[in-house]
């Protein structure tokens, strides 16, 4: 009994340096986007300089949790906003896990839907929890309280009607997918889940995104060749891409692509041979693990 | 009187399992099955799927595939309607986990993919119907509890530990658990009954007449075996608790041998297809080495209690361990001896955390928090060990080994009863 007491209190001890710690490390006023390694899907992790955490996807398994807890501190359990790009298996998978582990307040995504029973999981899910659903279409905007924006770019309503008249995404066809670009100071990340060039040319054509484009690109699709063409590189002008991807039986990233980024000189990061990929910014320079 | 006792028993064990294993199996390939069971395996989550594992007649064993959604859990009763599978399974250490054990004939697993799989409520008014359903709330309850308050990874390990509850690792922490040989430590395990009868006994005691005490003992493992799930190992542990404090209560002195043997002909006797089973023998030779092995190494002073156990229960198990596993970490001995201390501490921590949290989340959250710095000791030192390996790999352990193994070690072990039993004439 002396001794167990003995050893709570010890741990009562580390659980404080533990405490310090992880204050120290992921409360330091910068902005962290985390692309994590959730396999072939998406799976973001955005947290805010003052804490507050953001998902943009969730991957298609439960890798997403740990991404999650090893870049927020582990008393943190609130998940601000939640984003889903689209209702694919790849990318909405994890947040069904995330929403029965964390509190989440508002999840917000495009007016699609899936009839599978994974995706009735995830609205029921939602549902139980009463967490708030909103759709949005290009235009609409997020803005935390210390400053990051997120700025929806695409799809606009005529081109989600156009694509998806029933309302019910398609396997394999052109649908579309939120178009995320995440704003601090100088610093921006396209998020572009699995858009095609048509609606990213929409999304520049809209000069939503700036002129002198942005920071950093996620290549949309898992580098799939039907997402991105030289001309629309050229407009977004990336310093630096970023492939979510993993193993695949579609052949992401393909080599058309990959060629296309060589061409312009841009670094290529991708998920499946670096892990989980930080991004850190405090709005004026940024830099990445 | 004992031994004549033995010798009749394990003769009626010998004529049961005679005729079970008599009976070919009739499974076909292709054949449509149709059947209605209660999971008593909590069905795990791999990527995309969900994989359950049921019992045909309670029979063979039915490796069942489905999609991740709708979810089923321990306790739940299910209809399952589906074209049976039969796989070959080559003997590869990758695979091996699916095969038989250190004397086992199977080389087929029956599976089942993607079968039409119906949740059925029954209401039944079977007392162990309720039980079962009790803790199989209590179970969901407490994983999601403990889900929530910490990391992962730790979470998994805690309910591991505390329940026996077994959660889907990232791939590379299973491995590493497996490397480091602390599987024991987060799978239902006989030690957590042996551990929570002790617990329970000794509070029970403070409260109770001692008689009373221990039947409230007997009834707290009972209901713990049934929240752990119901493994061989987790009976194993139970019916031996069950005659320990039997024996005390009616006062009779308990043999440890005793009490494992009547458990193995108990539980053979009503399923003879355990014996294959490799958590069955693993927690049988393991237990007998804790009897017989661990009293050979106590008392150097060389090595502390742990590592005595550790050595004791693998020295027992080696051939089973190689057989199904296919590999063995010369530092499973050191982790081993580095992190068991924490097990007992880990497990009051984490029973408050969920009894307290049950009645009060907020205030079993804290008692999980205070588990935290042990956890991530815990998982650190696996990973550290783990990624250093050091294992020997076994492509195949032959059965002729395993039995010269075992014909060895009783030599040793008679020679050196012997010899304390002539030294104390």
């Amino acid at each position: 009994m002396k001794k167990f007491l003995f050893l709570s209190l010890f741990s009562l001890l580390i659980l404080t340096g533990i405490f310090i710690y992880e204050n120290l490390k992921f409360n330091d006023h910068k902005l962290h986007v985390v692309f994590c390694n959730v396999g072939q899907g998406d799976g973001i992790f955005v947290r805010t300089p003052t804490g507050q955490d953001v998902i943009i996807d969730g991957g298609p398994s439960d890798a997403i949790l740990s991404c999650i807890s090893s870049h927020t501190p582990f008393w943190d359990r609130t998940i601000e906003l939640m984003f889903l790009s689209h209702p694919h298996l790849d990318h909405f998978v994890g947040l069904i896990s995330v929403v029965q582990r964390y509190t989440a307040l508002s999840f917000v995504t495009e007016e699609l839907f899936n009839k599978t029973t994974s995706f009735q999981e995830l609205i029921s899910e939602l549902h139980n929890q009463q967490i708030p659903e909103r759709f949005v279409f290009a235009q609409d905007r997020f803005k935390t309280s210390d400053g990051v924006v997120f700025k929806i770019v695409g799809p606009t309503k005529d081109f989600l009607h156009r694509t998806s008249p029933e309302g019910i995404i398609g396997e394999n066809k052109e649908f579309a997918s939120l178009e995320t670009l995440v704003e601090y100071g100088n610093f921006s990340v396209l998020l572009t889940g699995d858009s095609q060039d048509t609606e990213l040319q929409d999304a520049l054509d809209s000069g939503l995104i700036p002129k002198d484009g942005v920071k950093i690109l996620q290549v949309p699709h898992h580098g799939s060749k039907s997402g991105l063409n030289p001309d629309l590189l050229q407009e977004l002008n990336p310093k630096l891409a970023v492939i979510s991807v993993g193993k695949n039986k579609y052949g992401h990233p393909t080599a058309e692509i990959l060629n296309i980024l060589r061409d312009k000189n841009i670094r290529i990061l991708r998920t499946d041979q670096k892990g989980d990929i930080e991004f850190i910014s405090d709005g004026k320079g940024w830099w990445f693990d | 009187m004992v031994y004549k006792l033995g010798i009749v028993l394990l003769l009626i064990l010998i004529v049961r399992l005679g005729l079970y294993y008599q009976k070919e199996s009739k499974h076909n390939n292709g054949q449509f099955m149709d059947l209605e069971t209660t999971l008593f395996t909590q069905p795990q989550i791999l990527g995309n799927y969900q994989k359950l594992t049921v019992s045909s007649d309670g029979r063979d064993k039915i490796f069942v595939t489905t999609t991740r959604f709708p979810r089923f859990n321990y306790g739940d009763y299910v209809r399952i309607s589906g074209k049976i599978k039969i796989i070959q399974v080559q003997p590869t250490p990758n695979t091996s986990t699916l095969k038989g054990g250190l004397i086992s004939n199977e080389k087929t697993i029956l599976t089942m993919s993607f079968p039409k799989i119906e949740a059925v409520k029954i209401s039944r008014n079977d007392p162990w119907y309720l039980l079962l359903s009790l803790a199989s709330v209590i179970r969901q309850k407490v994983t999601v509890l403990f889900n929530v308050a910490l990391p992962p990874a730790s979470a998994g390990l805690l309910l591991g530990i505390v329940f026996g509850i077994k959660s889907s690792f990232s791939p590379e922490f299973t491995e590493n658990l497996r490397t480091a040989g602390v599987m024991h430590v987060i799978a239902a395990s006989g030690m957590n009954v042996t551990m929570i009868g002790g617990f329970l006994s000794s509070i029970f005691a403070l409260l109770f007449r001692r008689q009373l005490a221990l039947v409230f003992s007997i009834f707290g493992i009972i209901f713990y075996a049934f929240i752990a799930g119901l493994e061989p190992s987790i009976l194993r542990a139970t019916i031996m608790g069950i005659f320990g404090f039997s024996a005390l209560i009616l006062g009779r002195q308990y043999l440890g041998i005793y009490g494992l043997g009547l458990s193995a002909f108990l539980m053979l006797f009503i399923s003879p297809q355990l014996l294959f089973d490799v958590g069955f023998q693993l927690s049988f030779l393991a237990t007998f080495g804790l009897l017989y092995i661990r009293p050979i190494f106590q008392g150097k002073s060389l090595i502390g209690e742990d590592v005595a156990t550790t050595l004791a229960a693998q020295l027992a198990t080696l051939p089973v361990l190689l057989g199904n596993f296919g590999a063995y970490s010369l530092l499973s001995v050191i982790v081993n001896g580095l992190v068991l201390w924490t097990v007992p501490i880990l497990m009051v921590l984490g029973g408050i955390g969920a009894v307290v949290g049950l009645v009060f989340a907020p205030l079993g959250k804290l008692f999980l928090y205070l588990s935290l710095p042990l956890l991530l000791y815990f998982q650190n030192v696996v990973s550290i060990f783990g990624n250093l390996g050091l294992k020997f790999q076994f492509q195949e352990f032959p059965l002729a080994l395993s039995i010269g193994y075992y014909l060895v070690l009783a030599s040793i072990l008679m020679f050196i009863y012997s010899k304390k039993s002539k030294a104390s004439l």
